[in-house]
């Protein structure tokens, strides 16, 4: 009798011999179309730039074809770039908001709108250094600011507080031309009616779009048209019924932990509050057994190196002042691209952002912008292999 | 020439990461490259708010109790991984909404299966009976052809089990016509084809019924903190024996002297290996890590031979609701208008009109996977070439929440729950975000599709003659010789290490 598996093998090898010898495609659709939606990295050029006053300024980008960047990645309104950055000996990232429409970029334009935060590290030299024609590094579009229609209500009421409406201008135009199906009302926050930034490219939007409302919110003075004060629960309820409404934050934490405590007393279904924050965590408060600063030993592949943490910066800080090219962008705890291994020592990891794995927890693993040192380290980083890569 | 390391494994996959720690284990001097900065490939999770998902894994099969362990808990057990896995409480849920339809919940544990099964289709206790007889004769011999193939050869399984020989390889569908299956139990009995992803009329017998036979005696488990518990602990069992794991690193060329694979260059490096294990879909090895007039005929032939397997899409849902609220009472729920498996899979080629799902409730499995008053929730379908084909950026966006609504719909149409209102998170895994975090072909999950000379009888007797396509060369992974799946590439990780140390050890010893 014969056996049915031999037979099979046979079969196989009848297959395999009849295979064709040409070579495997380089290319496939699927994997094009994540390359197209998730470049690893973005080579743009600057082609234009536009003051708003003296604090901040509009960058227009669009790809650089010399460095491999064909075309710019589609993105959802509300999300952001990571911008990498070498200055001195820092090799930095900085995570902005799309300002522009997600219908530019299918042109090949990218806005972003950039405040100057006079003692800052980063956009001192951006506003010193950026300019027509300069070369910029960006990730792929990323972050969680944008509008879902299964999680989301159909009205959102967007909360910004200085730069913070750069999200929310990139979805108030999204919205207007049809891209975006929901009702937008944005309660902008500035102090006083000359210093909003985009104030009146913004009214125009809303001016144009029945589902855009703007709402100017000034602390320091009073105009005719504008609300007075802070952002707080009246207002917000002035212009929204909050039982059906998803309300986004952007802006400084003070902010978002404003609105918080603003809208705690509704007991609102969770998910109705979203938050995306901007600037870097604060030190946790210190204890007597900390020291300033600690030693770090950074496990890179097979080399080893040493470098100083101050114990009140998130320890990416120490390792990108020493010139480490730590894989890095939301800078907020949450994306976890700065993921790494914590061998030996002890670390603080503040609870607000603390987005970890749960294993990541077990197993000793951190998020390097959400993480200070409280004694020597020994840690591993997976620098990245290429290493003026994202990804 | 110095050699740096025993063993390299690229790819961190649930094979890699398996292939790294047995290798490490066996005391070779192990480096595993992994592209991404997180291991695991597909089995990690990702966190979004208060929730943290499970992105891959529906039941990880072969595990067993700690009485009756599988093989997948002797190897973790071997391996030292401080892993926690609970069982699943019930196989699965099946809604057929079409016209004759039913909605059945099968129980664990063969007799209540059984029972359930006669139950629901009346007058097929006989038949079910000798299906569950064959089934768990296939999981025995099974259970040996996966621990070590190589010890078995197709004159020795036709010499001890004779019986097993003769069905073995015949499609399953026909094998259930044949026991004499109503067609009703035959199609409660197909549930499980998505998971390997070969219609019923071409998927061999024996395969699927020991799988059946695993999930339903075994029962099916779950790590507490999902894919990346078990991944990560992987890792530590690696660097515990020895072995170091980089990542964000890519193997970028396979380094070729005289015929042979001596090495990995990644972007800075280049590492000398005595062996390298690949947890790549060969085809991507051929096309971009070996330079074509490398690639030996015969491996390019294989290669073209074999077709691309399926991909997947997928709805996370966090919901803040408790399950218990929202009236779930399933871990696995599978929809379909049809159980027709050949009419599932057509319908996978095509964006519209793809009705097959799997739904997931983590909580029912593992009740603290989110907070008190939370659900997780995953959906999952699968979609084969051309459905993709030709998706453009700017359709993207859209055409995700196209098929999330189809998604939502179908199954509250098809459990009367309401779930809409209590999303608080949701996360969509296309092909694309596949292609994007995985990197296979076409952002395939099930490596190679099994055409009927490519299952896993086939895969696995010839393993060891098609190991070392290039000499120092193995692979392992979704394209392994046991196919997709978790435990499959867990076992396939585990037998290219031992091929490679083996071969290790033999050098030595020849010297």
């Amino acid at each position: 009798m014969t056996n049915p598996l031999t037979e099979l093998l046979a079969e196989r090898q009848a297959h395999i011999e009849a295979g064709a010898t040409t070579p495997l495609p380089t290319h496939y659709a699927v994997n094009d179309l994540a390359a197209a939606l998730h470049p690893e990295t973005q080579y743009l050029r600057i082609t234009k730039v536009v003051n708003h006053g003296t604090t901040a300024k509009s960058f227009y980008l669009a790809p650089n074809s010399a460095q491999g960047t064909q075309h710019l990645a589609y993105f959802q309104a509300g999300q952001y770039l990571s911008i990498q950055l070498m200055i001195g000996h820092s090799h930095v990232t900085r995570a902005y908001a799309l300002r522009s429409a997600p219908q530019a970029a299918l042109h090949d334009e990218y806005i972003l709108t950039i405040k100057l935060v006079p003692n800052g590290f980063v956009t001192p030299y951006i506003f010193a250094h950026w300019q027509v024609g300069t070369l910029v590094t960006a990730s792929a579009p990323m972050g969680q600011l944008t509008y879902n229609r299964f999680r989301d209500q159909h009205h959102v009421l967007g909360i910004a507080g200085g730069s913070g409406i750069t999200p929310f201008y990139a979805l108030a135009s999204a919205v207007a031309d049809g891209t975006e199906n929901f009702d937008l009302t944005i309660l902008y926050g500035s102090r006083k009616h000359d210093a909003i930034l985009l104030g009146d490219d913004l009214a125009a939007i809303a001016a144009n779009s029945d589902h855009v409302k703007l709402v100017n919110v000034l602390s320091d003075e009073t105009y005719p048209g504008y609300e007075h004060g802070f952002i707080n629960l009246a207002i917000m309820q002035k212009y929204a019924d909050l039982a059906h409404t998803s309300i986004f934050v952007c802006g400084p934490g003070a902010l978002s932990k404003f609105i918080a405590s603003e809208v705690a007393p509704l007991h609102l279904p969770a998910g109705r509050l979203r938050q995306e924050l901007s600037g870097q965590l604060p030190a946790p408060t210190p204890t007597k057994t900390t020291p300033a600063t600690v030693q770090v030993t950074v496990k890179i592949q097979d080399t080893t190196q040493v470098v100083t943490a101050n114990t009140k910066e998130p320890l990416i800080v120490a390792l990108e002042r020493a010139g480490i090219i730590v894989p890095a962008a939301c800078r907020s705890g949450e994306c976890g691209w700065c993921r790494a291994r914590v061998i030996s020592g002890d670390v603080n990891v503040p609870k607000i952002a603390d987005h970890r794995r749960a294993a990541d927890r077990e197993f000793g693993y951190v998020h390097l912008c959400a993480t200070f040192a409280k004694s020597d380290l020994t840690i591993e980083v997976p620098v990245h292999d290429l290493a003026n890569q994202f990804g | 020439m110095s050699q740096q390391y025993d063993v390299i494994v690229i790819g961190g996959g649930n094979g890699g990461l398996v292939a790294a720690a047995t290798a490490a284990k066996l005391g070779q001097k192990t480096l595993l490259l992994e592209r991404h900065n997180l291991p695991g490939g597909a089995a990690t999770s990702f966190v979004r708010g208060r929730f943290e998902f499970e992105p891959a894994l529906h039941e990880l099969a072969n595990y067993g109790s700690a009485k009756h362990p599988g093989g997948v808990r002797q190897l973790f057990d071997w391996l030292g991984l401080d892993v926690k896995l609970q069982a699943i409480p019930d196989a699965y849920r099946i809604i057929n909404t079409g016209d004759n339809g039913f909605d059945l919940r099968m129980p664990t544990g063969v007799p209540e299966f059984m029972k359930t099964l006669i139950t629901a289709v009346p007058g097929s206790g006989p038949a079910v009976k000798k299906f569950f007889g064959l089934a768990v004769e296939s999981a025995e011999v099974f259970h040996l052809l996966a621990s070590d193939p190589t010890k078995v050869t197709a004159e020795s399984l036709a010499t001890a089990h004779p019986d097993f020989v003769k069905y073995a390889h015949r499609p399953y569908q026909t094998v259930l016509q044949e026991l004499g299956l109503p067609a009703k139990a035959q199609e409660i009995l197909m549930a499980y084809w998505c998971y390997i992803g070969i219609p019923g009329d071409e998927f061999e017998f024996s395969y699927f019924a020991s799988m059946v036979v695993s999930y339903v005696a075994m029962s099916a488990y779950l790590p507490k903190h999902r894919s990346h518990e078990i991944s990560s602990a992987l890792v530590q069992s690696l660097l515990d024996h020895g072995g170091e794991a980089w990542f964000n690193t890519e193997a970028e060329q396979l380094i070729v002297q005289d015929g042979a694979v001596v090495g990995v260059k990644t972007a800075h490096q280049t590492l000398y290996a005595k062996q390298v294990i690949a947890d790549l879909n060969p085809h991507t090895v051929y096309s971009r890590l070996l330079d074509p007039d490398e690639v030996p005929v015969m491996a390019l032939k294989t290669a073209n031979a074999r077709k691309i397997g399926t991909s997947g899409f997928l709805v996370y849902l966090g919901l803040n609701q408790s399950p218990d609220e929202l009236g779930i009472k399933d871990y696995s729920t599978f929809i379909d208008h049809t159980w027709n498996s050949r009419k599932q899979y057509q319908d996978m080629q095509k964006l519209q009109g793809n009705d097959f799902m799997i739904m997931n409730c983590l909580n029912i499995a593992e009740p603290d996977c989110s907070p008190a008053g939370t659900t997780i929730l995953y959906a999952t379908q699968l979609f084969d070439d051309p459905s993709w084909q030709n998706v453009a950026p700017a359709d993207y966006f859209r055409l995700k929440d196209q098929l999330t609504e189809h998604v939502i719909q179908s199954y509250e149409a098809a459990t009367g729950l309401k779930i809409r209102s209590a999303i608080e998170e949701i996360a969509v895994a296309t092909p694309a975000t596949f292609a994007r975090y995985l990197r296979g072909p076409q952002g395939e999950i099930y490596g190679y599709y099994g055409q009927p000379w490519d299952q896993m009888l086939a895969r696995a007797l010839t393993l060891q003659q098609e190991d070392e396509p290039l000499p120092n060369l193995h692979f392992c992974g979704g394209s392994g010789y046991l196919m997709d799946g978790y435990s499959s590439a867990y076992q396939s990780g585990c037998m290219a290490a031992k091929l490679a140390a083996n071969k290790n050890q033999q050098e030595v010893a020849a010297q």
